[in-house]
């Protein structure tokens, strides 16, 4: 049997169950380690991964949807590459993504979507977060239970996001359907069933009607206000761009924050007396999502190329060789983490956990996926006086069966079923 | 290029070339200064942004956001200077902007 540490983190399922387990051996190679024979960089350090996301100059973010074991679009030359990505962006996998862009097209179309999060159109939003999360819930607890993943999670976070895109209710529906039908970020199984369209392109579909519309018809809504929104420069966006944009918005921010609700649920249940401590006390519920962040984010890496030659922590980095920042062993890394392993409420500076990455690409959606977050436990702490795990789908505490999505970027269980008793 | 004069909490100034169309914040991030964590990447909700503006330098700058103003409110160190600086846009007219980084809450 391999070691561990030898083991394929891009393909191997036995690493899905526990993927920290797996860090800390890397861990023991040092906070960056390059993978025998590949060019592959592992970074589990916190301040080695805060080097990489703050090197916007030397590194590029086009592999960050394919991953870093992805086969390369071309054979890199010279010792700027920055030409050759971007040739061949839109033969990488995502590679024209926001998350995935550089330099300036990258800033100039982040700009575009800050708009959307500022607390003023956030707060607009959560008044439909907390009316929706409120019928959910209600409703789980009155069947006495309830699969949180598909049936409260992902239809949240996707009609969350189609609100504040302002999709009209009608079509809201049938975008749940597609999305739901679709495989994960990163999954670790090709797709095998090329012959449908991908959820992303469906979507696009739709929002191209929106957003040409709206350019012809402006009205107060959003979907007007991207429509007609410029660049910080005064330039403005073509539809597709404006297309591309909102659609990612789904990509990046449904899965994680259904995954990040299950993952914080785990933690409640299985914390001994936090669900008591936060039910008595919902105002600790930001600090318990910022500990679930840290100990368990939904994203687990990220990826980065070195367009220039390069060093990480006095580790030399090739051109062209790929560093996976894995934001999850950042987030243990015990020369930051006092005794990381541990669910401990309020540390110092927990903020500064990296589930959400930093630098200038950070998640945009972080103040989202926290709002919606805490929503849906205050939620569930109105309307139920107990949660657990259902015992006949996962069987016993201590032996519990749970099944992880299969994929290297999310991390998340696929299903959770849950006991809840009204209150 | 505009440029922006930086000042740290530790009393180091800095001249940066910051290009028009992006934040303050960007420019003093990329550039590596100590200090700005800029933890929610500029959607004013984090107030790890924070900066003073220079008395000389206010006038450069426009009337701040209900947003930005109710964040602002949340933070120990906030005084009549003080502004988000990811809220703030480099402009050609904003060349020679002074700021200071704030002390971290
Ligand atoms: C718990 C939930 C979430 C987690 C853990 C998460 C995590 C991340 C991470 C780690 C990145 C940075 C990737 C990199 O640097 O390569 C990122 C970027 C991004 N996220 Fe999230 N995310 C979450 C929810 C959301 C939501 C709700 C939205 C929007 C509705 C969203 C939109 C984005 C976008 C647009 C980017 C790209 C930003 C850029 O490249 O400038 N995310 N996210
Ligand atoms: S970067 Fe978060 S408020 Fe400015």
């Amino acid at each position: 049997m391999l070691d561990l540490v030898d083991r394929d983190y891009f393909t191997d399922h036995s690493i899905l169950l526990d993927p920290y387990e797996y860090f800390e051996a890397l861990r023991e190679k040092g906070p960056i380690y390059r993978l025998p024979g590949r060019d592959i960089f592992m970074v589990t350090g916190f301040a080695e991964s805060l080097e990489v996301l703050a090197n916007t100059v030397e590194f590029s973010s086009v592999v960050c949807v394919g991953g870093p074991a992805a086969q390369m679009p071309f054979t890199p030359q010279g010792d700027d590459l920055t030409p050759q990505i971007e040739e061949h962006r839109t033969s990488f996998v995502g590679g024209d993504y926001l998350v995935a862009r550089d330099d300036k097209a990258h800033t100039n179309s982040r700009a575009l979507l800050s708009r959307l999060f500022m607390p003023s159109r956030l707060k607009a939003n959560e008044t439909y977060m907390t009316g929706l999360a409120d019928g959910l819930i209600k409703g789980a607890v009155a069947r006495g239970g309830v699969e949180l993943i598909t049936e409260i999670a992902v239809p949240f976070a996707t009609l969350v996001i189609a609100d504040l895109l302002g999709v009209p209710p009608d079509d809201r529906d049938h975008f749940m359907g597609v999305l739901a039908a679709g495989p994960p970020a990163g999954a670790l199984d090709a797709d095998d069933d090329a012959e449908r369209p991908h959820p992303m392109e469906v979507m696009a579909g739709y929002f191209v009607n929106y957003l040409i519309d709206r350019k012809q018809n402006p009205r107060a809504d959003v979907l007007t206000e991207l429509a007609t929104a410029s660049y910080p420069d005064g330039t403005t966006p073509d539809v597709a761009e404006l297309v591309r944009l909102s659609t990612f918005l789904f990509g990046a921010g449904q899965d994680t924050t259904a995954k990040l609700l299950g993952n914080a649920m785990r933690f409640l249940i299985e914390v001994p007396g936090l669900q008591a401590q936060l039910r008595a006390d919902p105002s600790l519920l930001g600090a318990f999502l910022e500990e679930v962040l840290r100990l368990e984010g939904s994203t687990k890496m990220t990826s980065r190329i070195a367009r220039k030659a390069t060093t990480v922590g006095g580790v030399e980095i090739p051109v062209g060789t790929k560093v996976m920042v894995a934001l999850a062993a950042a987030n243990r890394d015990p020369r930051r983490w006092e005794n990381p392993g541990a669910f401990v409420l309020n540390r110092p500076r927990i903020k500064e956990n990296l589930a959400f990455g930093r630098g200038a690409h950070v998640c945009i959606g972080n103040p989202l996926a926290r709002a919606e977050a805490r929503i849906v436990f205050e939620k569930l702490f109105e309307h139920s006086s107990h949660v657990d795990f259902d015992a006949a789908a996962h069987g016993k505490p201590g032996n519990l069966k749970l099944d992880y999505e299969p994929s290297f970027i999310i991390r998340g269980l696929e299903k959770m079923q849950l006991t809840l008793t009204p209150r | 290029m505009p440029q922006l004069i930086v000042t740290t909490a530790k009393g180091e100034t800095h001249v940066l070339e910051a290009e028009s169309g992006i934040t303050a914040m960007m420019a003093i991030r990329d550039a590596g200064l100590e200090g700005l964590l800029a933890l929610c990447g500029g959607v004013c909700s984090c107030a790890t942004c924070h900066v003073h503006v220079d008395p000389a330098s206010q006038s450069l700058l426009d009337e701040m956001s209900e947003d930005e103003n109710e964040l602002l409110d949340g933070s120990l160190r906030r005084n009549e200077h003080s502004r988000l600086s990811c809220q703030i846009l480099i402009t050609p007219a904003r060349d020679g902007l002074r700021l200071t980084i704030a002390d971290e809450d």
